[in-house]
């Protein structure tokens, strides 16, 4: 009896199992789900967040995907994608010298990730071409490392800004490293608030309509100013600072549009608008959802506290020249 | 003729209106903002600043030449009234032989030096504005110097996980008062540039009143058995960054401090 019982159970989940992820089913699940508002009415989007899952996508369409739209690529052979790009990122951190593996490999879940790739626009999922300028931009600054080289530890100057625990900038510090994915989302009627745990960054947000400040104040994070369009949280940032600047744009005339929506109980789509007309042809948007993960809270990254890791670069560079004059 | 009196009338009336509309909005200033926020409570959002020599010396103390002869009158300290109550802090004896060597090496020795993460309540009276956003089960304190920030959990209260810079904060409301209990501290932060520290044993519980819609006071209550001899406490009021523009704006301070810590690290050329 009992086991009648369990094989009916069995037969029912079997039954349902193929219901439940049909298209239809899933589409009414959506029109029943209603984004929450906040007691204000604003629609919201706090919590914390985690786009760990999104690690390793890569910006642009891989050659792979020619002729193909990013929806067409889901389910096995998505899954088989993100698994490779798993045990890829898990390779390249074998050997020697690297972080301690307890960090960070039990909680990678790149198989869980969303999309093949992230560029929505241009069609292509190819970044647009460089405009003249920032051709010419590009290899003056080429032309001026080799014209005065330097080794890649002569002082902390050669190394990145997120070597320095300095910034990960804008839109770098949204996107997914192998640890430390966390963010938080809170709100107010006037203000949104991002923390980025990666490497401790806090954008306060004003929604008042306030104009930007002035074009001499640049900073690292930009200077960002919000409001709703509908469901959507629209963050408008500009002067940022040359050295921070994305993908080596200019820091004075790059605008990033970054859209924040509630899609699902548990997730916020993000996108982000790249716009610098004397560095790129046309504008281009890319797009990665976050997750609403409440076991991943955002926790203190004291990044520049503990930064041995700068300290051991530049003075094992120094202990390797020590050694080459030695050896002379 | 009777028709000319009420046009009158009217015009009269109309700028008395206007006028009274006038004053009323000329003595508002900016626009008010709400008291309270939807659920309720005090609504402390804002940027707030400090205004007194806390920073330079928790404690009463004259003016000081700087360490530093180059940086002439902008180095030095300004003398100022203390803060703690009582006015003296309670070390024990050993420790303020330390706090006497913090204040002798401070140059290299003061965390806000190398850019560390200011702790608490070192955050809150720096010269530098803070930000409060008094979100719906959470208050976020951000904080210009550094990039620090914290978030003060106003649910069930968590304990610590592992020590940190700024601390795990558990917020309550007592009547109109924000009461924040810190814990889970390490021992690297001072309270301020005259070397007063602590061990990784310090409790902070804060409390935030507002006196009126732009003064905020600010008590603090310090008990860390490792070094003093007993709890002690400082006030201060916090002022409003009343500005229609005001914002924070990043101070990313690592960048200024790299030479002092990583100088003797670049390579020489003459080598």
């Amino acid at each position: 009896m009992n086991r009648l019982l369990v094989a009916g159970a069995v037969a029912a989940a079997l039954a349902i199992a193929p219901l439940a992820t049909s298209p239809v089913l899933g589409q009414q699940a959506a029109k029943t789900w209603t984004a929450p508002k906040t007691p204000w009415g604003d629609p919201d989007i706090q919590g914390w967040f985690s786009n760990l899952s999104e690690n390793g996508t890569p910006l642009e369409k891989p050659a792979q995907f020619a002729g193909r739209s990013l929806e067409d690529i889901k389910g096995d052979e998505l899954t088989s994608i993100k698994q490779a790009a798993q045990n890829r990122t898990i390779e390249s951190f074998a050997g020697p010298l690297h972080a301690p593996e307890d960090w960070w490999q039990k909680d990678l879940n790149m198989v869980k990730g969303s999309q093949a790739w992230l560029i929505i626009d241009p069609p292509d999922g190819k970044v647009p071409a460089l405009t003249a300028e920032a051709t010419a931009r590009q290899a003056a600054a080429a032309e001026a490392r080799r014209a005065n080289p330097r080794g890649p530890a002569d002082s902390w100057e050669d190394r990145s800004l997120y070597d320095r625990c300095i910034t990960r900038g804008l839109p770098g510090s949204m996107i997914p490293a192998i640890y430390g994915n966390s963010y938080q989302i809170l709100q107010t009627p006037d203000y949104v608030a991002i923390r980025y745990e990666m490497i401790h960054e806090t954008r306060i947000i004003p929604l008042d309509g306030r104009a930007h400040a002035s074009p001499k104040i640049k900073t690292y994070m930009g200077d960002a100013r919000g409001h709703w369009e509908g469901d959507t949280l629209v963050v408008e940032t500009t002067n940022f600072r040359d050295e921070a600047s994305y993908r080596n744009s200019n820091g004075s005339t790059l605008r990033l549009v970054e859209r924040f929506q509630r899609v699902g109980p548990a997730t916020v789509k993000w996108s982000v608008t790249v716009e610098d007309p004397k560095t790129w042809v046309r504008p281009w948007t890319f797009a990665m959802p976050l997750t609403i993960d409440d076991t991943q809270p955002v926790l203190e990254y004291a990044c520049h506290e503990g930064n041995l890791g700068l300290r051991n670069i530049l003075s094992a560079a120094r202990s390797e020249e020590e050694a080459a004059r030695a050896n002379k | 003729m009777k028709q000319r009196f009420s046009v009158t009338l009217a015009l009269l009336a109309a700028v008395t209106f206007a006028s009274i509309a006038n004053s009323a909005s000329a003595q508002r200033g900016a626009p008010v903002r709400p008291a309270r926020t939807a659920d309720g409570k005090p609504n402390l959002s804002g940027i707030w600043q400090a205004m007194n020599t806390a920073h330079w010396d928790l404690e009463d103390h004259s003016a000081s030449p700087s360490q530093l002869y180059q940086t002439g009158a902008v180095g030095a300290t300004p003398g100022g009234q203390g803060v703690v109550e009582g006015g003296e802090i309670p070390y024990k004896p050993e420790a303020l032989a330390r706090k006497k060597l913090n204040f002798a090496g401070r140059l290299s020795l003061d965390p806000e030096v190398k850019c560390y993460m200011p702790g608490i309540p070192r955050a809150t009276y720096m010269p530098f504005p803070f930000q409060i956003v008094q979100a719906p089960g959470m208050i976020l304190m951000a904080y210009e110097f550094a990039s620090a920030d914290r978030v003060i959990n106003m649910g069930k209260p968590v304990e610590a996980a592992v020590d940190t810079w700024m601390g795990t904060a558990n917020g309550r409301w007592d009547g109109e008062t924000l009461i924040v209990d810190n814990t889970g501290f390490n021992d690297g932060t001072w309270f301020d540039r005259a070397g007063n520290f602590h061990s990784d044993q310090l409790h902070v519980v804060e409390r935030f009143t507002l006196a009126d819609q732009d003064h905020l006071l600010y008590e603090a209550t310090i008990e860390d058995p490792q070094t003093f001899t007993r709890p002690w406490k400082i006030s201060m009021p916090l002022y409003r960054r009343v500005e229609k523009n005001a914002q924070l704006v990043d101070f990313k301070c690592v960048e200024y401090a790299e030479e002092l810590l990583y100088g003797h690290l670049r390579k020489d050329p003459s080598k």
